[in-house]
């Protein structure tokens, strides 16, 4: 065959597959009826072996890229993961997040023991060089906290309150993620920092007795919002070490294969940010009863944890009693 | 003209060749997106103030400035990299797409994970972009994507054959052309097929190439065909092989 009786006899074929492409392109395939997906896979496989037979007998044509361009636009329209659906979102809430969770249960105890040793460096701080505590109080936005002047009863700008917050904290989440990337570095440095800063203030705070309003403040939206840091800060430890300990993968697809499964708990957790936002935003600073308030961060606690550890596990079969099973028949 | 590619091996085991997108084009095309982001951002306080001009108060006006770039700057890629397979409207512009390293194409993980780390990228993805031969930034890294080049040819080109100024027809039968195959055929399309050769190049290239190919038709050396003149014989070559390539299969 030659490359002109080749062209001839295949040309229409092409230009059909390139047909089918622009409309797939236009819309989506789910558009595409049965048949014709079925006619867009035959065309593809025929101008993927047309490719193949090009690069063998016509290897410096202007013909063999026309059609490896062709492929390779046809490709990816073909082949691809699972489609995202609305529908399968209550399902991740349901069950994929918790057992994202479980499984990543060794990263979450080591990003709580690093935000621990962050709250305790803090602490030790102030405790032992009391006369550098403003300085070592990083956000100068907690400094009237500090000297004990709780915010409360100003919800006046409690929408703007939550708002900002609540971008600023998504960020931070996906900073820690992200930080994954970097062996995880970025991600320890947030850790220890976001520790720093409630172990300084706490400090501060426990020195001059202010602590039952300081940790009422902190309690409510506190919980929710420092367990999705810690959460977010597992999924970058989890990158980091897939980066350190590829095994015998090279480390970037370690690092990939990594990602793609964290990746849903760092968002999901990250979308809990809006709950914790909007409770500081409207109930941490608001004249309710400390009690109210306390009441609020351990219902949440217990909401979070019990959803966390026990959503999505496997149901046991229970042993059952079967009264004809055990009567001889 | 082939440059540098990637073969990626599909599930048909033949291999498509991608062409990495350089930094270059690749930081047109984000420039590109952003410059839409801006735009889209810009609407929405257009829309709100024509919307409700009296609400000015703080509260409107401060989460309009901020929670509104900020759902736009993290959405827009995450959001129209999932709905268009990986090719933003700035990447179209440019002409890159991104894709998996499998050649498939990307899916809401892949683009929730290369955009994250976009934050990071932004400072020290360029240094990733050199240091990787196929200019992987950390999020393309951790996504398992790519950013190639799409072929802009969207025909195929037609095949040209040469055109034949020496003989009319294939002439005489040539002893052994049985003996030639594909490899000849393709050398002589490609010598007949070139333009801007002056007369005596020409010439000379034809002497050696007709003195090759009478040693693979191992014509004896009485043969009426080395006789001919080099540009006459092998246009008849062409003509005969070609004649006898098509009637194959």
């Amino acid at each position: 065959m030659t490359i002109d009786t080749f062209v001839l006899r295949r040309q229409q074929g092409w230009q059909e597959l390139e047909r089918c492409i622009a409309t797939a392109r236009g819309g989506a395939l789910r558009d595409v009826s049965a048949k014709d997906l079925e006619r867009f896979g035959i065309l593809y496989r025929r101008s993927v072996s047309d490719l193949a037979i090009a690069r063998r007998d016509f290897p410096d044509e202007d013909i063999t890229e026309y059609l490896n361009g062709l492929c390779a636009r046809a490709h990816p329209l073909l082949y691809r993961g699972s489609p995202l659906r609305l529908g399968s979102l209550p399902s991740f809430y349901a069950t994929g997040l918790p057992r994202a969770f479980r499984a990543a249960k060794i990263y979450v105890v080591a990003s709580l023991v690093l935000s621990l040793a962050g709250v305790l460096a803090g602490w030790l701080a102030v405790a032992l060089r009391p006369d550098l505590a403003a300085t070592l109080i990083p956000h100068s936005l907690f400094d009237q906290m500090a000297r004990g002047e709780v915010p409360t009863g100003g919800l006046d700008n409690a929408g703007f309150t939550a708002g900002f917050i609540i971008q600023n904290n998504i960020r931070v989440a996906l900073l820690c993620f992200a930080g994954g990337a970097l062996l995880g570095l970025p991600t320890v440095y947030v850790l220890l920092l976001n520790g720093w800063t409630l172990g300084t203030l706490a400090a501060a705070v426990h020195r001059d007795g202010f602590d039952l309003p300081f940790w009422s403040f902190i309690v409510p939206h506190g919980v929710i919002e420092l367990s999705v840091i810690i959460f977010a800060g597992a999924t970058g430890l989890m990158l980091g070490d897939a980066v350190l300990r590829p095994g015998l993968l090279s480390r970037a697809d370690s690092l990939s294969r990594v990602s793609g499964r964290a990746v849903g708990l760092a968002v999901g957790a990250a979308s809990l940010l809006v709950i914790a936002g909007i409770i500081e935003g409207y109930i941490s600073p608001s004249g309710l009863p400390e009690a109210a308030k306390y009441f609020i961060g351990v219902a949440s606690a217990i909401l979070l944890y019990s959803w966390l550890l026990l959503a999505g596990r496997p149901q046991r079969s229970r042993p059952q009693m079967s009264l004809e099973r055990v009567t001889p028949a | 003209m082939q440059r540098d590619t990637l073969q990626i091996r599909t599930a048909d085991n033949v291999g498509i060749g991608y062409e990495p997108a350089g930094i270059a084009s690749r930081f047109l095309a984000v420039m590109l997106d952003y410059v839409i982001q801006a735009a889209i951002i810009f609407f929405v306080f257009i829309v709100v103030q024509a919307a409700a001009p009296d609400a000015s108060s703080t509260t409107v006006a401060l989460l309009l400035f901020i929670l509104v770039p900020f759902i736009v700057s993290t959405g827009y890629f995450v959001v129209l990299e999932t709905a268009t397979s990986g090719r933003t409207p700035g990447k179209r512009a440019v002409g890159i797409r991104v894709i998996r390293v499998d050649g498939s194409a990307p899916q809401l993980t892949e683009a929730l994970v290369r955009n994250i780390i976009r934050t990071l990228d932004m400072p020290l993805g360029v240094v990733a972009m050199f240091i990787n031969s196929q200019s992987r930034r950390l999020g393309d890294l951790a996504a398992g994507t790519l950013v190639v080049r799409e072929k802009t040819a969207y025909s195929a080109p037609p095949a040209m054959p040469p055109v034949l100024l020496r003989t009319p027809d294939a002439g005489p039968q040539i002893e052994g052309v049985e003996r030639l195959g594909l490899t000849e055929y393709s050398a002589l399309r490609t010598f007949l097929s070139r333009y801007g050769l002056t007369p005596q190049q020409r010439q000379h290239l034809a002497v050696e190439m007709a003195k090759r190919l009478h040693e693979r038709l191992q014509l004896p050396a009485s043969a009426p065909e080395r006789q001919w003149p080099a540009e006459l014989f092998l246009e008849r070559l062409y003509l005969q092989l070609a004649g006898r390539l098509q009637a194959a299969p």
